[in-house]
């Protein structure tokens, strides 16, 4: 019994340690330069850091197939950039607090498009 | 009366026993069959356990599936490098996933901001999620309701969408897009 609790709480470490290596600052300055940060959930961000936030140019990919390409302020999608959506559709045009806000073209995976104002993630009729 | 009494009393001990041995279980059967029909559900409570054993069948049937699928991200559409789910796996798919993980929240609250808002506010919290196929759109649709107080104001919020990706763990499915636009 003290074999299995003492393999369980080593396997646990191992675990922990892997993790905790595959995570974090990758490669590059993620303080103040270009860096590529990993999350846990294998998110990825690479890009500017300024005062160890994402800010400036980058892209962030999720693991379930977003990708954001563009601007950054205070580790906010703020600026111009595009999202690609993952079945295809994207959204370029201007971002603010993380949202689609401004002028924006949204683009269906079938090519249909639409253009106009955005705010916080709607479009404006 | 008499007589049968003399003539119950000229039999032998074992017949007499046999005799008691019958009688008892005839008294344990109708007893059975008083408190069934007192208490029993009859032919409802067979009806629920052959739909319950349909649905463990069913259930098995499904695990087994997913066991089958390949680790990883299994999407309903074309043009990925992830493995494409065929019309009747994307089906099973859909019925045997119950989770939707917090990046496929987050990716549908792009586009609901009320929803992205309630959700930070309330610290990722979400009420309740939802699976479900749709036979009549051979479709499969998936959500999440988040409630909770904003700048004063009670709100609930419901998302729903096609689930077109999946995330395969070897173990489960959980949804992994939720298109809502």
């Amino acid at each position: 019994m003290k074999k299995l609790i003492f393999f369980i709480l080593f396997s646990s470490l191992i675990t922990s340690l892997a993790s905790a290596r595959s995570t974090g600052c990758k490669e590059g300055n993620c303080d103040n330069g270009y860096g590529k940060w990993v999350y846990t959930d294998k998110t990825t961000y690479e890009g500017e850091w300024v005062a160890t936030k994402k800010h400036g140019q980058g892209t962030e990919t999720w693991p379930n197939g977003y990708i954001y390409k563009g601007e950054f302020k205070e580790s906010q999608w703020s600026g111009i950039g595009i999202l690609f959506f993952p079945d295809g559709s994207t959204y370029e045009g201007e971002w603010a607090n993380g949202f689609m806000n401004g002028k924006g073209t949204f683009t269906w995976s079938d090519g249909k498009q639409k253009t106009g104002i955005w705010k916080n993630g709607s479009f404006q009729e | 009366m008499e007589v049968s009494k003399n003539s119950f009393k000229t039999l032998s001990e074992p017949v007499k026993q046999f005799g008691g041995l019958v009688g008892i279980i005839i008294l344990i059967f109708l007893t059975f069959f008083v408190l069934n029909n007192i208490f029993g559900e009859g032919d409802e409570l067979v009806a629920k356990m052959k739909i319950e054993e349909e649905r463990i069948a069913e259930e098995r049937k499904l695990n087994k599936l997913i066991s089958s699928l390949p680790s990883g991200v299994l999407v309903s559409f074309d043009g990925t490098d992830n493995f494409k789910l065929s019309d009747e796996l994307y089906e099973a798919v859909c019925k045997a996933t119950k989770l939707i993980p917090q990046r496929a929240i987050m990716g549908a609250n792009f586009l609901n901001f009320r929803a992205h808002e309630i959700y930070t506010i309330n610290g990722n919290k979400i009420d309740e999620t939802f699976v479900k196929w749709d036979d009549e759109k051979n479709k499969c649709f998936a959500g999440y309701v988040v409630s909770g107080n904003n700048v004063g104001v009670d709100e609930t919020v419901k998302v729903s969408g096609e689930a077109l990706s999946f995330l395969s763990t070897g173990i489960d499915t959980r949804v992994y897009f939720i298109k809502n636009f």
